[in-house]
């Protein structure tokens, strides 16, 4: 039985989050350190470069790493502060056995690996092997996605693991396979430079990739003008040359418009579409009743800036189109990203100088994550586990027969709904907090609740593995050598600076000891972690996402190599497409045609307002790390209600009252906020925080037929004020809410 | 040289010169009292006193400074001497007495400065009588083991010798010797290992007066060791040391560091007024619509700034110093924004 | 060994400032500053927009600060670095804070010390450039050569003159303003 085995409360009083603050008078050995380590900063697909500065097995301080291209030392706070979840007093430093009534009581790696190997093995051979299953995240290297992918499918043998990437950029990535034939952000971020146009299609560039917003400044200092499609008016909206404050759900729409105006103005490349392209016909058919007053009836723009969108994109010579969870995180996230590669297909203008696109991946290892390892439906190389001759290589490769090679299993939110009807009776997760980060968390709960064994690696104890039966003490970001592909496709070298504590582990030798002890250790004999990433490599030749060329040496060499690199020789590729070789079978791109329909759930009148919800600067997703970071808590405390004044007056919400939000899966009460900048329809509140302060006890589990991402950003809600105003900010504990 | 003189610091501080000389010569008995191997010493306190008095003198002109001066003596004469006699009471303990405030700058500089500082003035508290001839022991006469200690020519207390009073008192300047070197040596420790000291610090702001004062001590207590441990073979070299060192510390004092220690006190004006300030009405940032401090103060600032030949009103009348320093901040990103819209774009 | 270098200076550019809060928490990291932030950053009014005042010490040519402190406790250095009150003097009176016209030192309360940025200048001081330049994500904050600037952002004017009312201020770290801007009015309208 998974349920907490001890109140909220007491575990939170043991294992935190505590919030750690650096000590006034300097941390010790800051000035003469052991070591200065150049590595990433764990947070964010961006990973920008950075030096940890060591001191007896302590990172204690960071110093700007000056010379990395991507960001050129400039960092966000999350950067800044990511020192401080080191030498923390949350870190789990040895395994712990579920202790009923009191919470967790250490236990030894002998008895607790023991426990988990005999529990796999009870619930595989009376429910069969699929009834046990994992989840991953993409916080974990290329290596340790590629052992996740490996161990579940070899050792594990179950055909259900998923990742936490399902959240992030599945939509996107189906949409690039399906448009270019290979999921990749087009080009590196730097063609942002000289961009004529740059348009940021639900990026809140400023608050979840801040180091990017010195490549859109740029495109803008070069004279580059600036759309932002956003229901609400960012930091990076604020000076856009325009600002596009789409209903949310209503992406598509405003896109096809766009594209109409293209088609009807004849602002398209007829020569690219021709020649390089298929499908056109039908892109435009699907669009061509998407007129102005229309898109301006559903996506609540109005006329006169939808066509503005059209002029400024359209006749542009150079172009730049930004996309990411705003329209990816819906039931249509990959007819949005379609209708968004519509637009720029049109016009011809990718695989050239300063002509781009991209998805701006948002998990630290979310581009490589789902390349090689964790996800459901996908074998190393970028390679399809359905495809027989992708599982002909692989399973030639990990030395098994193809038969033996499980089949594609659930995605993780229905991975969660099998757990709750009762399918899977058995869950190994690691670097994943479904509990925070996945909608209707009533539903996770009670999920958890019914599971019969449940056991996690991690380095903190996050709110879903307080319902472990085992957690096994795993290591931090800096504790394992390995590399790590950006959101631009730039493999990275994550460099290890430090020994675990204590008696934690590495997640690798966990992972390796446990495939040992479930008999599959001839397939699992690695010394370090570059041969894990040799063996990728290998397992990666010939797949859209070919590593062959790269290794750790190369990596350093050049800080960063661009996949795909085939060969030894090969330089790496930056700008993909300027052979105009797509990677679809017929080697063009392709258009889609991409009618317009409604989110999931809209509005009714018992549900009127439109509930949207995303990040803020100082968190990074569930806040397993950065909760337990005290000057990122204190940036932002608690998550707010920004609501519109006029929707506030017509309601009766007055500034900090608490508002009861309701939607048909729970309610939950935040403090108002009114401000000016978000559209009069919608309210937002951001994500990261964990029980009765988390959203996503109200946020739908509608999922795009496609990716299977579920729609955080739409669903239908009713405010109610309480009368009662929030207390202060800084006495909120909502950090670590029960 | 002369017309650079301030013409009334000169007078206060001769004045005060003159006066401590006629102190000097009264107090020790028409110089019956003074030992007259203390004059090289003797001759280092006149200077300081000179230095010193016309140094406060000028600063005390300053327009800030002479505003508070005034500020705060008037207010202590306002009828309230209770509320302020009150505030300065426990002003004067928490901070002057415990230096609590030090503490919280941090550990090793709390606990530093505190030896030091005590160090320092109890050392003061027995030099300077004994300098300037207006205290010292006698043999009581008809014995040999008792001392009379005889303040301004008038005999008050005696006590034997070898009694732990007798060890305490003589052994005074070695006492605040060793709570010196215990400070010195905290504070020492903290700049060299302090990144943040090492990078502000310099000489002669921070380490000459830390090594003048180490030096002064360790020769202070080096002439008794001397005595005890090496029958005087040492004498020479410590005693003149330890002469030219303090001589140089009192020479100093006006200029160096070591004015804080006079010039601290007025921190206690600071008190009064503050707390005058607290009770007073406040000023309201229109900005951020929040108290932000007392009118009595944005006021003051205006004189003074006018005074030292600002004029910060503003066209349509107000002044920028009515806005909370968050206030200002936020007129000029308008005021940047605004630029930046009218000419028609934000970068490049 | 002091290796300040004087071709490096400071240029601030407001309306770039995504209001991410990096520098605060990099400024604070300074060793100088025993964890407390001296750079501010503040929404203007957030009802409204999301529009962030960012705002480092100017090192004022003649800094206000320091003529109206009755402590003589600032001071400005050789290389033009206006310092934080010197901790001997400071009286805590908070003139400085006050009568600063771009609201730039803190009174740190419990210690009766006023503290502000010092350009890093543990490390300016040693030839490198303050820590929250170099992590500014926007370009907001930057710290390099005139030729540099200029050469990155050809359409804008490095500006050190301001206008508070009628009082007219010179400073060391610039602004950037629109080409051939020459002063930054900061003033009631009309």
């Amino acid at each position: 039985m998974a349920t907490l085995p001890a109140t909220a409360e007491t575990l939170i009083a043991r294992f935190g989050p505590t919030l750690n603050f650096p000590r006034p008078e300097g941390i010790p050995g800051r000035d003469t350190p052991d070591a200065v380590v150049k590595t990433h900063c764990c947070f964010c697909g961006m990973q920008c470069g950075i030096k940890l500065v060591v001191k007896n097995n302590r990172v204690v301080g960071f110093e700007p790493w000056e010379e990395f291209p991507f960001n050129g030392g400039r960092l966000c706070p999350k950067g800044v502060q990511r020192y401080l979840q080191n030498d923390h007093p949350d870190r789990l430093m040895h395994p712990l056995e579920r202790a009923p009534g009191r919470g967790f009581a250490p236990v030894g790696w002998d008895p607790a690996m023991e426990r988990v190997v005999s529990e796999i093995r009870r619930i595989q051979s009376a429910h069969g092997r699929d009834a046990f299953a994992m989840l991953s995240g993409v916080s974990l290297t290329n290596e340790k996605s590629y052992l996740v992918g490996k161990f579940a499918r070899v050792a594990l043998r179950t055909r259900n693991l998923d990742y936490n990437g399902r959240l992030c950029m599945v939509s996107a990535g189906a949409g690039n396979k399906k448009a270019f034939g290979l999921d990749r952000a087009s080009n590196n971020f730097s063609d942002l430079a000289r961009a004529e146009v740059v348009m940021v299609c639900g990026a809140n560039v400023s608050e979840t990739f801040p180091t990017l917003t010195h490549w859109i400044w740029q495109a803008r200092d070069n004279g580059g003008r600036l759309i932002v499609v956003d229901p609400r008016l960012t930091p990076i909206a604020r000076t856009a040359d325009l600002h596009l404050p789409v209903r949310p759900g209503r992406d598509s729409a405003l896109y096809g418009a766009i594209l109409h105006q293209l088609i009807k103005h004849d602002w398209l490349d007829h020569d690219f579409i021709a020649n390089h392209t298929t499908d056109f016909d039908q892109a435009c058919e699907a669009v061509a009743d998407y007129d102005l007053a229309w898109a301006e009836r559903v996506t609540g723009i109005p006329q006169a800036k939808v066509l503005q969108a059209a002029e400024m994109w359209g006749p542009a010579r150079t172009s730049f189109l930004l996309h990411a969870r705003g329209i990816e995180h819906q039931s249509k996230g990959v007819e949005n990203v379609l209708s968004c590669i519509n637009l720029v297909l049109a016009t011809g203008r990718i695989g050239r100088p300063y002509c781009g696109y991209a998805t701006i991946t948002g998990q630290g290892n979310g581009q490589g994550g789902r390349e090689h390892g964790h996800k459901c439906d996908q074998l190393p190389g970028n390679r399809d586990i359905e495809n027989l001759e992708h599982r002909r290589y692989i399973s030639q490769v990990w030395g098994i027969g193809e038969g033996d090679l499980p089949g594609k299993g659930l995605t993780a939110y229905e991975l969660m709904e099998a757990i709750h009807r009762g399918e899977i009776r058995g869950l190994l997760s690691i670097c994943f907090n479904p509990l925070v980060s996945l909608p209707n968390s009533a539903m996770i709960r009670e999920a958890l609740d019914k599971l019969e064994f449940y056991v996690a690696i991690d380095f903190f104890l996050n709110e879903t593995a307080r319902h472990a039966d085992i957690v096994l003490a795993g290591s931090l970001h800096e504790e394992e050598d390995g590399t790590v592909t950006t959101a631009e496709g730039r493999v990275t070298r994550i460099r290890k600076a430090i020994n675990p504590p204590g008696d934690a582990r590495t997640d690798t030798s966990i992972l390796l000891e446990l495939a040992d002890r479930l008999g599959a250790g001839r397939h699992f004999r690695y010394q370090t972690s570059e041969d894990i990433f040799n063996e990728l490599r290998v397992a990666s030749r010939g797949g859209t996402a070919d590593y062959f060329g790269i290794t750790y040496q190369k990596i350093e060499e050049n800080m960063g190599v661009f996949w795909p690199c085939p060969e030894e020789g090969h330089p790496g590729t930056p700008r993909l497409w300027e052979d105009r070789k797509f990677k679809t079978p017929d080697g063009r791109a392709h258009f889609h045609g991409v009618a317009y329909r409604e989110p999931e759930e809209v509005t009714s009148d018992e549900y009127p307002v439109i509930l949207t919800t995303g990040r803020v600067v100082s968190q990074y997703l569930s806040g397993s790390q950065t909760r337990r970071i005290g000057k990122l808590v204190r940036q932002y405390p608690e998550p707010l209600l920004e609501i519109h004044p006029a929707l506030a007056s017509r309601l009766g919400i007055r500034e900090r009252e608490l508002v009861r939000v309701t939607t048909r899966r729970g309610a939950a009460e935040f403090p108002a906020q009114l401000v000016e900048t978000i559209r009069e329809d919608t309210v937002f509140v951001p994500y990261h925080w964990p029980g009765k302060k988390s959203v996503n006890q109200l946020t739908s589990g509608h999922l795009d037929p496609i990716s299977k991402i579920p729609e955080f950003k739409v669903c239908a809600c009713r405010l109610e004020p309480t009368g009662q105003t929030a207390p202060s900010p800084e006495e909120s504990r909502a950090w670590a809410s029960p | 040289m002369l017309t650079t003189l301030n013409p009334v610091a000169l007078l206060t501080a001769t004045v005060a010169t003159l006066s401590l000389v006629l102190a000097i010569f009264v107090g020790s008995r028409s110089l019956g009292n003074f030992d007259p191997a203390l004059i090289a010493y003797l001759f280092g306190c006149i200077f300081a006193c000179f230095g010193v008095v016309y140094r406060y003198t000028v600063w005390l002109q300053r327009a800030p400074t002479w505003r508070y001066f005034c500020h705060g003596w008037r207010l202590f004469f306002s009828g309230k001497a209770l509320v302020y006699g009150w505030e300065l009471t426990r002003h004067f303990v928490v901070n002057f007495l415990s230096q609590r405030f030090i503490l919280r700058r941090g550990k090793a500089v709390g606990v530093g400065h505190f030896l030091m500082a005590w160090g320092c003035l109890l050392a003061f508290a027995v030099t300077f009588p004994l300098v300037f001839g207006w205290i010292h022991f006698d043999l009581k006469p008809g014995g040999i083991d008792v001392y009379e200690i005889v303040v301004f020519g008038f005999k008050t207390s005696e006590f034997r010798l070898h009694s732990a009073m007798a060890t305490l008192i003589f052994n005074a300047l070695n006492w605040s010797a060793i709570l010196v070197i215990a400070g010195v040596m905290l504070l020492m420790r903290r700049r060299l290992t302090h990144a943040g000291q090492i990078a502000v610090q310099t000489f002669e702001n921070d380490w000459l007066p830390l090594l003048l004062l180490l030096a002064i001590s360790l020769t202070g207590v080096g002439i008794s060791l001397d005595y005890k441990f090496m029958e005087g073979r040492a004498h020479q070299f410590m005693a003149i040391t330890h002469a030219v060192t303090v001589i140089l510390f009192l020479v100093w004092m006006p200029f160096g560091k070591f004015f804080h220690i006079i010039q601290r006190p007025a921190q206690l004006g600071i008190a009064i007024y503050r707390k005058a300030a607290a009770e007073g009405p406040q000023a309201v940032c229109p900005h951020t619509g929040e108290a932000f401090l007392s009118r009595m103060q944005v006021e003051d600032l205006k004189a003074v700034t006018r005074q030292l030949g600002c004029d910060f009103s503003r066209r349509g009348g107000g002044s920028h110093l009515n806005y909370s320093p968050q206030g200002k901040r936020a007129l000029l990103a308008r005021a940047h924004l605004k630029a930046r819209q009218e000419s028609g774009r934000f970068f490049g | 060994m002091n290796t300040f270098r004087l071709d490096q200076e400071f240029f601030l550019d407001p309306q770039r400032c995504i209001g991410c809060h990096a520098c605060e928490m990099a400024c604070a990291e300074c060793e100088t500053n025993g964890q407390l932030p001296m750079i501010h950053v503040d929404y203007v009014e957030r009802y409204s927009t999301p529009q962030t005042a960012v705002q480092v010490c100017m090192h004022c040519e003649d800094p206000v600060c320091a003529r109206v402190c009755p402590a003589v406790a600032i001071e400005k250095d050789e290389f033009g670095v206006v310092h934080s009150a010197k901790t001997d003097r400071c009286i805590a009176c908070s003139n400085c804070v006050n009568a600063c016209p771009f609201g730039v030192p803190r009174k740190i309360e419990p210690m009766d010390l006023m503290m502000k940025c010092n350009l890093c200048y543990d490390r300016t001081s040693a030839g490198k450039r303050p820590m929250c330049a170099t992590v500014c994500p926007s370009g907001a904050l930057f710290y390099g050569t005139r030729e540099e600037m200029s050469r990155m952002r050809p359409n804008s004017s490095p500006v050190n003159t301001f206008r508070f009312g009628k009082q007219t201020v010179k400073t060391r770290v610039n602004i950037m303003m629109p080409l051939g801007a020459t002063v930054l009015v900061v003033d009631a309208d009309e």
